[in-house]
């Protein structure tokens, strides 16, 4: 590195700065060791950071208290877990947020699947990104605000009740607050993003000869959609499936806000171990493990199954 | 794009009514949250019959919501920091390079964006305890830092992708050891990525609920504080706050829109 050229930039000096050339040396003399400095930090961020959090959860929730108070004695237990079956205060809204969450994917599926049919066979190439944009625009806004939005729409003197009276269609104002539909329309309005996003992906890449193809044949609109699209997105709607449920089984603040008291999900319980003191930790850890797991097995099998569709189809 | 239009016009009429009825439901619903921060009565409802500012004037005249911004903002901007700089670092690590446990590795990486809401805040509060951070300002940039890391691995792994191998190889054979390889011909390639992906962080740190809510301290960030608003009752000054909070959030997510199409046209 003494060239004259690289001599005269920074770069070019700091390459041929002695202790800086030496450390270098030292650090690329093999690639396993110029592999070893630049994965050992991630490495240890993404096991101590991503996956310790979630195995020191699975950690609390075995064991009798946490945190530990000065002078009692941890002890193992699974105590914890037995809680859950032993009361249908816990399970059952544990079955309500999965059915839920399973209700709501499917209708979130059925609502965007046209709208990104739409953005990607019918809209030309040069105004999709504007169509898609048009759409992004509302799911910058934050989840409580777009809640709070939708609590606006549906009261007893909102939009929706205003109109149908003005219609005529009632006399006094529906109660939609505070229902599971409420609570429906909530949560379709915040997940439906990430359902239109990889249908609309997978719909892109189909080629529009082969809806023709099947329209040459003598396929109608419905025989096209069910017979070439549907089998050919079943990747979309697989990831966006999965996405939209693992999102609605989290959902906090929505089902507090736009639910009753009929209809408490699984996060509302868990939260109510981490309001009160410390001693429910455990508990609280436990019934989150317990969801986690519910919902992984059920987008994992879920997943098999479209896989399974797909190659069926594909034969 | 279609080379026969006739032959799916009427489908087209029918699909395009479902887009316009989609783009209705997505924007009325805040289009009317924006209206009722307008409304001259304490109560929310339709019909709207006379309208006022002071509302607005009262959010800007309130130490404590100007302070909310304040402190939700400087927390996106410090998590995104940490976000950007772990993430585009696995980024490198990941793209391109085989090696033993990569899936293990990958599977770990994008974890903290699969794990449901609550089960993160939950899990991520336990883990606070358990490494001592107090909840608080600290408690939350390292919740929303960790949980934003997959967003940027793989925005930044795609254009990754795209680096045509044969520039790092020139920059090689013209003496450049990998560390100057990467600052002077990979970084510069990843900017637009690097830009876009903090943008999205910015966005989801400053929306976000759940994990503020339990990480948090005495000091809500603004999402907990709409929130804890709105639990005590529904009132136009909240339609104000909210408002403004969509505003500020819309407008940095067109503006990072544009910004990020305008630099991936011009490389």
């Amino acid at each position: 590195m003494t060239n004259e050229t690289s001599g005269r930039t920074f770069w070019g000096r700091l390459v041929g700065w002695g202790p800086y050339h030496t450390l270098m040396r030292l650090a690329t003399a093999s690639p396993r060791r110029q592999f070893v400095i630049l994965a050992a930090f991630p490495i240890l961020w993404v096991l101590t950071q991503h996956l310790g959090p979630m195995l020191q959860m699975l950690r609390v929730s075995l064991t009798d208290a946490y945190p530990v108070a000065p002078g009692v004695e941890q002890h193992f237990t699974l105590e914890n877990y037995a809680r859950f079956f032993g009361d249908s205060i816990f399970w059952m809204p544990f079955f309500r947020t999965l059915a839920f969450a399973g209700v709501f994917t499917f209708c979130t599926l059925i609502l965007t699947y046209p709208v990104a049919y739409f953005l990607a066979r019918h809209v030309s190439r040069k105004n999709q990104m504007l169509f898609l944009l048009l759409l992004l625009i509302p799911f910058w806004v934050g989840e409580i605000v777009r809640t709070y939005a939708i609590m606006i729409l549906l009261g007893n003197t909102g939009a929706v009740n205003l109109v149908l009276k003005w219609l005529g269609l009632i006399d006094r104002p529906i109660p939609f607050m505070y229902t599971s539909f409420s609570m429906g329309v909530g949560i379709v309005y915040l997940t439906a993003l990430y359902m239109l996003l990889p249908l609309y992906s997978a719909l892109e890449k189909l080629p529009q000869s082969m809806n023709e193809a099947a329209a040459d044949l003598g396929a109608g609109a419905w025989t096209r959609f069910r017979r070439v699209s549907l089998p050919l997105t079943i990747e979309g709607i697989s990831s966006g499936c999965t996405l939209v449920f693992l999102i609605s089984t989290g959902f906090y603040a929505t089902p507090v806000l736009l639910g009753g008291p009929s209809t408490t999900v699984f996060s509302e319980t868990i939260a109510g171990f981490f309001h009160v003191a410390g001693d429910e930790w455990p508990t609280g850890a436990a019934f989150a493990t317990i969801m986690f797991m519910a919902a992984l097995v059920i987008t994992a099998t879920f997943q098999k199954l479209m896989n399974s569709l797909r190659k069926g189809e594909s034969k | 794009m279609n080379d026969r239009p006739e032959l799916f016009r009427g489908n087209r009429i029918f699909l395009s009514c479902i887009y316009w009825a989609f783009v209705l439901y997505v924007f009325v619903p805040l289009f009317l949250m924006i209206l009722m921060g307008f409304k001259d009565s304490k109560f929310i409802g339709f019909p709207i019959r006379s309208w006022t500012l002071d509302w607005y004037t009262g959010v800007f005249a309130d130490a404590e919501v100007i302070s909310t911004f304040g402190y939700s903002l400087a927390i996106a901007v410090l998590s995104t920091l940490i976000s950007v700089l772990v993430g585009t670092w696995i980024a490198v690590l990941l793209e391109g390079r085989k090696f033993l446990g990569r899936t293990a590795m990958f599977g770990m990486t994008v974890l903290p964006a699969l794990v449901p809401g609550i089960i993160s805040a939950i899990a991520f509060r336990i883990y606070a305890r358990y490494l001592g951070i107090e909840p608080g300002m600290g408690a939350i940039v390292w919740a929303h830092a960790v949980h934003n890391v997959p967003f940027v691995v793989l925005v930044v792994m795609a254009r990754l992708s795209t680096l045509p191998k044969s520039q790092i190889e020139a920059a090689r054979d013209l003496g450049a050891d990998p560390l100057v390889s990467f600052i002077r011909i990979t970084l510069p390639y990843l900017v637009p990525a690097i830009l876009g992906a903090s943008i999205f962080c910015l966005l989801l740190s400053f929306d976000d609920f759940v994990r503020s809510f339990f990480l948090g301290g005495y000091e809500p960030t603004l999402p907990v504080l709409i929130f804890a608003k709105l639990r005590s009752g529904m009132s136009p000054e909240i339609n104000a706050i909210a408002t403004v909070a969509l505003i500020l959030t819309a407008a940095i997510g067109i503006w990072a829109e544009r910004f990020t199409r305008r630099m991936n046209k011009e490389s």
